[in-house]
Formats: C-alpha cells, sequence, structure tokens
C-alpha cells in the first residue's frame, strides 16, 4: 500500500509495503502517470488516487499521532496555502484554510532564494519585519526595501519574518505553535515566530493517511492499486 | 406594504429578502409569478452589476441586482426592515435609480409563528433549503410537514449563494438562523435567529461581506463546538473541506 501527499511543489510517498518504509519526497513537476498510490491527499492528490482525503483531516489526523497534548495549535505551512487545526480539551475547536491571502507563501519563500541566491541556513532573523499578506502581494516590498537601502539578504528575511507573522497571527496567535510542511527546514521562518514553536517536518499529513488507511482497511473499504 | 402599486396587469413580481405576509398573500390571490431575487434565475455574468454595485458586497445582493436588471419585471418588493439589512436598502436605491419599475420597500416585523417543520426534518439540507427558500413565495405553510429527525449536525446562517455546501451534510442536519426564521415566516425574530443546539457539531454560516458574519462569528466562538465558515459567490476547495474535515472529526459521521 503507498500513500502519498500530493503538494504543490513537492509530493512525499511513503510505501508501506516496504520493510522499513520511509517517505520519498519528489518534485511534482516530475510526478507521472504511474505515480498512483492507494491513498492520497494534497494539492494534486486528486490525480492520483482514487482514495483522496482532504488535507485538514490528514492534518487533523497526523498531529494526533505525533503530538501528546489535549490542546495545541497545529499550522501546516505549503508552497501554495497554510492551514491551521486547534485542538482544546481533546476535542476539534477550530480549523482554517487560506488558500488566497496565504498564497505562494512556501513557493516564493524558495523561489527568492534560488533568485538572490541566499541560504536560509545562515541568515539571522531580522528586528522588523515587512507587513504582508501573501508571498505574491509581499514580493514588492523587497524591491521596495532593497531600493530603499536594505541588501537584498536583509530585505528577504524581513519579507519571511512578515511571512511567519501572517501565519501565526492566521492560525490564532498561540503561546506554542506545532509546525508541519517543508518550512520547518527553514530556520529563518521557524525563528521568526513570536512564539515556540515544535516543527514537526514534512511528513505529518502522510501520517495522518497512515491512520485514515488502518481504519478504511478495517472496514473493509480500501481498493489496492 | 404599498398595494396600490400593484396594477392588474402586473404577472411577474420579484421580491427580495421576505416580504410581509399580506404582501405574498396579494401576490398569492391575484396569481401573479413570483420570482425570488435572492437566487441565482439568470446565467448572465455577475460582473455586469459591477457599475451598479461594488464587486465587493454581499453575493445576495449582487445577484438581486443581477436578477434585477436581466428580468422582465412589473415591480419589485424589498424588504428593508430588520428582517433584511441595510444593505438591501441601498440596494432598494439602486435599483429604484436603475429600473423603470416600481420598486416597493417594506419592513416585515411579523410576528405569527409558522414553526420548523422542514428546518427538523430528516429531508437532504439541500430538499430542506429548497423547500425552505420557495416557502417563501406562499402564504402558507407546507401542505405535508416532513417527519421530524433527531439532529447530528448544525447549520447556522442565511441560504448561501452556493447550495453546493449543502450536499456535504448529512440529511439530520437541522437548520438554524436566519433561515429558520425564513420558515417560521418571521425574519425579524431576532431571538429565533440567536437560538441553536449546543448539543450538535454546527456551521455557523454568512456571506461574506455581509453584517451577519459578526453574529456567525460570535455565535460560533459561544457555542461548545461551533465552526465559523463565510463564502463569497461560490465555495472554494478550502472552504468545501473545512465543512467535510469539521463533521468528519466532530464524528457526525462515525
Amino acid at each position: 500500500m503507498i500513500l502519498g501527499d500530493f503538494g504543490t511543489s513537492y509530493s512525499k510517498l511513503l510505501d508501506l509495503n516496504d520493510p522499513e518504509p520511509r517517505p520519498v519526497v519528489i518534485r511534482s513537476k516530475e510526478l507521472t502517470a504511474a505515480h498512483r498510490v492507494t491513498v492520497g491527499t494534497g494539492h494534486n492528490g486528486k490525480r492520483f488516487t482514487a482514495c483522496y482525503i482532504n488535507e485538514l483531516i490528514a492534518l487533523a489526523r497526523g498531529g494526533a499521532v505525533l503530538i501528546p497534548d489535549a490542546e495545541y495549535v497545529l499550522l501546516d505551512c505549503g508552497s501554495r496555502d497554510i492551514k491551521f487545526i486547534k485542538y482544546a480539551n481533546g476535542r476539534l475547536a477550530d480549523m482554517g484554510w487560506n488558500s488566497e491571502c496565504g498564497a505562494s507563501m512556501g513557493f516564493t519563500i524558495e523561489l527568492l532564494a534560488r533568485y538572490y541566491d541566499l541560504d536560509y541556513q545562515e541568515l539571522p532573523v531580522p528586528e522588523r519585519p515587512f507587513s504582508v499578506t501573501c508571498g505574491v502581494l509581499g514580493m514588492s516590498r523587497i524591491f521596495d526595501a532593497v531600493v530603499a537601502g536594505d541588501s537584498e539578504a536583509v530585505a528577504v528575511a524581513r519579507f519571511v519574518k512578515g511571512i511567519a507573522l501572517n501565519a501565526y497571527r492566521f492560525a490564532g496567535s498561540p503561546s506554542t505553535l506545532y509546525l508541519s510542511g517543508g518550512l520547518c527546514d527553514n530556520p529563518l521562518f521557524v525563528n521568526s515566530f513570536p512564539c515556540r514553536v515544535v516543527p514537526l517536518g514534512r511528513f505529518v499529513l502522510l501520517e495522518g493517511l497512515k491512520i485514515t488507511a488502518t481504519q478504511l482497511r478495517a472496514r473493509g473499504l480500501l481498493v489496492e492499486e | 406594504m404599498a398595494p396600490s402599486l400593484l396594477k392588474n396587469n402586473h404577472k411577474n413580481i420579484g421580491i427580495v429578502g421576505v416580504p410581509p405576509l399580506a404582501v405574498i398573500r396579494e401576490l398569492n390571490d391575484r396569481r401573479v409569478k413570483i420570482h425570488d431575487l435572492d437566487t441565482p434565475l439568470v446565467k448572465a455574468a455577475i460582473e455586469t452589476t459591477t457599475p451598479f454595485i461594488p464587486e465587493v458586497y454581499c453575493a445576495i445582493l449582487r445577484t438581486v441586482v443581477l436578477n434585477a436588471l436581466h428580468l422582465a419585471l412589473d415591480a419589485i418588493y424589498i424588504d428593508i426592515g430588520p428582517g433584511k439589512c441595510d444593505c438591501a436598502m441601498h440596494v432598494a436605491t439602486i435599483l429604484a435609480d436603475t429600473l423603470d419599475v416600481p420598486i416597493i420597500p417594506t419592513r416585515n416585523e411579523d410576528r405569527h409563528r409558522f414553526g420548523n417543520p422542514l428546518c427538523e426534518s430528516g429531508l437532504p439540507l439541500l430538499e430542506k433549503f429548497l423547500q425552505i427558500t420557495k416557502g417563501v413565495q406562499s402564504a402558507r405553510p407546507p401542505a405535508n410537514p416532513p417527519v421530524p429527525a433527531t439532529p447530528t449536525a448544525g447549520f447556522w446562517g442565511v441560504p448561501p449563494r452556493d447550495f453546493s455546501i449543502l450536499e456535504l451534510f448529512p440529511d439530520t442536519t437541522h437548520i438554524y438562523g436566519w433561515t429558520r426564521c425564513m420558515e417560521n415566516k418571521t425574519p425579524a425574530a431576532v431571538e429565533l435567529e440567536a437560538y441553536c443546539n449546543p448539543a450538535v457539531p454546527t456551521i455557523f454560516y454568512a456571506q461574506s461581506f455581509c453584517a451577519k458574519t459578526a453574529l456567525a462569528k460570535h455565535l460560533a466562538r459561544q457555542h461548545p463546538h461551533g465552526l465559523y465558515l463565510d463564502c463569497d459567490l461560490q465555495a472554494g476547495s478550502s472552504a468545501k473541506a473545512k465543512i467535510q474535515a469539521f463533521l468528519e472529526l466532530a464524528g457526525v459521521f462515525a
């Protein structure tokens, strides 16, 4: 049985038939029709599976496995959108999915590093962020700041911090934030949040799919592809 | 009410909101065709309303303007009282200045209760909404009230512009909010509008840019298991995913 989280920029696959299953990450633009999976999620997921699980459900179920707390906020920052799940007293309390005002955050952050040849492992967190609502709208702030005298690295770092603050507010400004997605590997982004951040990595949705697959199999509802 | 504005040759009447029962009764008695302008009735692009009403505005009222511009109507009754909204009052002004037909403002403060058999029935949620919105055109209660069902979920709010979100709910979803007031034929009953069932997971829905978004969000925060949701013209995939996830994770389909 293969599970797949088909994101906008990257897809994560997990073959449970493997004796030691390990997630494999591939660029979504390299996906072919051969990449069919048993259970899938993500922006591109419906193209590659007959059993599609919506991303919020996969996120929540993954969070339930990985997070020991009864109360928490789990935020997933992807290439295209941001989404969060909030649990209180062990019960779903709130959720959000922003594909418009949180648009293209992760995509833009990655694009900027390539364009300006920057390494996020080395950029310090700036004191002042930009006020940005999404990746696309925030780009012009970078260009303006460079014209005004900021270095490219500082301007991009201010942009990234602005994006992190926007995501933090979207998630309800929690004191502790569990973070999911590829941006967990970006220390500038993670350290830009004004709260304690617990990075869970980019395979949280795959963990959620494992739960769903187990439930569906137990009910005889799973069709292996 | 101004029944004298209705002429004998008037055959096609538009309504906005829930006009008073006396108006509907007269329209029924005269056997005129009632067009509910709150619902999508024409295929013309919504952008054709842009010269008359801002794009960032309640999608229901943009739909009203769209329908009014493209349908051959003899008059329009538009409720502008506490049973509708201030935005409708401004739309009434726009329509009066734009169209050559009488625009008749009403203030529905009817108090006679017709009850909520549809809201509490086991019919599919989409069917409940279709019957409730259709019911606005009649001064009578439904002939054969459906069998009540024990609720497992709740939908609070106005009839959405995009009915496709209703297909995501189980048949055992009860309806609350202004739609309940609609069926009860008391659209200005604010206490009934604020009523909801704390025992069932409930989506608190409002149209984007509508004043009721504040009430929806407030009630969702107070509810032990509520989720606030607003949509504009069409419900996007993220809005639908939120509904699906909320109902699934709340155990509604267990």
